[in-house]
């Protein structure tokens, strides 16, 4: 039953976003059935598409890999097993759409995700730091992020 | 329904971070228009400590106490979802007792979880009694969990490919007596809180939640089967000694915070019927696979490992780099999305209800702030 | 001033503020706050089988202007640091701070070069009277921190006469009390 549902998705994932980009994954060693790369232009609409089909969202997170940042949405579904990792590489700076609308769990997500590696979200209802001060300036899980003798925690000003 | 219109009984209340009832150090901002909420803004990170940062400034083996250190309720559990996600990724087999010592020791910490729940809980609500009986069963647990572990909330007993050391006999005698010993005092609680008129009253009805509701904000684990949806990661995708095991998802339909309790104390008992059949079937052998290398470097690649903790789907998303120290390590925590959930309850509740709404969602804030 | 020799007051009140910290030592109300794994330990610690009450601190008040012991059980993280002054400044005088766990003494397991988000230790921010190592600490270990600061209120113990059980053997600290 999972691996239909799955291999249904995948079908209508490959129509409508590119079949070249969906690929399938080794799930005893990855952990996701599905593999998808897109461009990021095409994320809300693949929102809407997993809503549609009763998914939810697990997580949203993000890798930096110098250049761009790596956005990952995992998908994962109550009644079978099919989790789907959707990938859009985004050139830091850029803001992509925010999918809040679609998946409330989003709020948060992409909160953190501003919050850690600055990624904007386009639409979203309340960007703010969600982790770190409010009056931080500095997004930590970038790669080239060092933390100066201020945030050494050894002197601390109140 | 509560009015909209702002009235000169709007007035802010800051819940937190240091209240008794938010457990730890959350901070709800309230606009209340006289006793009824009508918006609700949680404010987190009060215990932002980094571990994700931390993680790739240390090799894998490094990072291990740091898992058990995010919920450290369900502190093996975590320890033991690290090491399946890097035994995942890296290929690596566990012998079949490790798998049962993981398994019993993970329910007995689920176990000690929900129990520690359950007083907080009941505590919140007024009654002080519930907090002592827990308390006193939950010492048994870590005593045992102690001898096999030398541990009493943060375990790192689980190790790539096995666990730490084989358990003794005291361990097993300890389980023997412990199991009938939980049966008779969930007998107690039962009569001592669950046909409890003020706490049905405090609790019935309270915090409702749909399933779809629940679906869109990502809830899982007992907050969302009180909601009617069987969804456990150990039935959906088993992993360890489960698929074997014969157990029950307890589930209930009222969404309400009565059903959130009810589902939890009903996972103690099917909780207890695991370690059970597995301590019956505990086989003998290794504890520890052979040939870990000392430094495990996954292949390249992403990786996702689903765990259910007590709270519910802890997910693990690990970008390696084919090196000993991992490029990104994410954990997707049950708490952040059961949580998530609080803007769109409270308003239309009472301020009285907002703790028993808070509490039976069961957060734990460390887990939410990393 | 130079040469001045100090003349005893008039009416010495040594007596009465012995007495008084005796009174204190044996009645310490911590305040019910947690910021970390090790809060969970503090309340094992309040809780059946360890019970603090027995040493007169287990009454834990949820406000700091009804206690006078604060333990900084857990991580205080950036965030949380300038709160957690607000709540020593809000707690009457005289007033003990405990620093629980190896995250309040120095950080614990998160000091690693390049960290950013806690402080590394309690006494960074608040004067801190008694350490209590572990990560967690069991409950035991915060008793005798417990028992430690009552000590120091009560010159080492020996006026405190509601103390009713024999104190364990202790090192002479050097060139200090017995
Ligand atoms: S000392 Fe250890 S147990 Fe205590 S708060 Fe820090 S990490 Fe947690």
């Amino acid at each position: 039953m999972s691996a239909d549902f799955c291999q249904r998705l995948g079908r209508r994932l490959g129509q409508r976003l590119g079949a070249a980009a969906l690929g399938q994954a080794d799930y005893r060693r990855q952990g996701y059935h599905l593999r998808l790369e897109l461009a990021p232009d095409h994320l809300r609409e693949l929102a809407a598409m997993m809503a549609e089909e009763g998914c939810y969202l697990e997580y949203i997170t993000a890798v930096d890999r110098g250049g761009h940042l790596e956005l990952a949405y995992v998908f994962g579904r109550h009644q079978e097993a099919c989790r789907l990792l959707a990938l859009a590489a985004v050139p830091k700076g850029q803001g992509v759409l925010s999918i809040a609308g679609v998946f409330p769990a989003a709020d948060w997500q992409e909160r953190e995700v501003f919050d850690m590696l600055g990624q904007r979200f386009i639409g979203h209802p309340n960007l703010k730091r969600i982790l770190l001060p409010e009056d931080a300036d500095f997004h930590p899980l970038l790669r080239d992020f060092q933390a100066g003798p201020e945030l050494g925690g050894d002197e601390m000003e109140i | 329904m509560h009015r909209q219109a702002l009235t000169e009984d709007t007035f802010y209340l800051n819940l937190g971070p240091q209240h008794p009832s938010t457990h730890g150090v959350l901070r709800l901002l309230l606009r209340l228009d006289g006793e009824r909420i009508v918006e609700c803004q949680p404010i987190l990170g009060y215990s932002h400590r980094g571990h994700e940062h931390m993680a790739q400034n240390r090799t894998y083996l490094q990072f291990m106490p740091n898992p058990c250190r995010m919920d450290y309720l369900s502190g093996l559990m975590y320890n033991h979802a690290y090491c399946l996600a890097l035994e995942r990724a890296c290929g690596l087999e566990v012998p079949a007792r490790a798998e049962h010592l993981r398994v019993i020791c993970a329910e007995l910490n689920r176990i000690s979880s929900h129990l520690l729940w359950f007083g907080a809980y009941l505590m919140d609500l007024g009654a002080f009694t519930p907090f002592l009986y827990a308390f006193d069963d939950r010492e048994d647990i870590l005593a045992i969990l102690g001898l096999a572990t030398g541990s009493r909330l943060t375990y790192s007993y689980c190790r790539f490919g096995g666990v730490r050391d084989d358990v003794g006999q005291d361990f097993l005698e300890g389980i023997r007596a412990f199991i009938p010993k939980m049966r008779a005092r969930l007998k107690d609680y039962d009569t001592l809180v669950t046909r409890n008129v003020i706490f049905v009253n405090r609790t019935q009805g309270v915090g409702v939640i749909s399933p779809e509701l629940a679906r869109a904000h990502a809830l899982t684990g007992p907050c969302l089967r009180a909601s009617g949806v069987g969804y456990d990661i150990r039935k959906a995708e088993p992993y360890g000694l489960y698929p074997e095991l014969d157990f029950d998802i307890p589930v209930r339909a009222g969404g309400d915070c009565l059903d959130r309790y009810l589902v939890r104390v009903l996972e103690i008992e099917q909780s207890l019927r695991i370690i059970e059949q597995a301590m019956a079937r505990l086989p003998g052998g290794p504890v520890k696979a052979t040939g870990v290398p000392q430094f495990i470097t996954p292949p390249p690649g992403l990786y996702h490992t689903s765990y259910e903790t007590a709270r519910g789907h802890l997910g693990i998303f690990l970008a390696a780099d084919g090196t000993r120290v991992p490029y990104r390590l994410k954990f997707r925590v049950p708490s952040f999305g059961n949580l998530g959930i609080l803007p769109k309850l409270l308003p239309g509740t009472l301020v009285a209800d907002t703790i028993a709404i808070l509490g039976s969602m069961d957060v734990v804030m460390p887990e939410i702030d990393r | 001033m130079v040469g001045h020799r100090q003349e005893a007051p008039p009416v010495s009140l040594a007596v009465l503020s012995q007495v008084l910290d005796a009174v204190r030592a044996n009645s310490l109300w911590p305040l019910t706050f947690g910021l970390a794994c090790c809060a969970i330990e503090m309340m094992a610690a309040g809780a059946a089988r360890f019970d603090l009450d027995r040493f007169g601190a287990g009454v834990f008040r949820p406000s700091p202007r009804q206690s006078d012991v604060m333990i900084v059980a857990g991580t205080i993280s950036r965030k949380m640091a300038a709160i957690v002054v607000t709540l020593y400044d809000q707690m009457p005088a005289p007033k003990w701070v405990i620093a629980m766990g190896n995250c309040a003494i120095g950080g614990g397991p998160f000091t690693y070069p390049g960290q950013y988000a806690i402080v590394n230790g309690a006494d960074k921010i608040l004067p801190v009277d008694i350490f209590v190592p572990g990560c967690p600490p069991r409950p035991e270990a915060l008793i005798q921190g417990m028992l430690e600061l009552q000590d120091r209120l009560t010159q080492g113990g020996r006026t405190n006469l509601l103390r009713r059980f024999a104190r364990y053997p202790r090192r002479a600290e050097p060139g200090g009390r017995p």
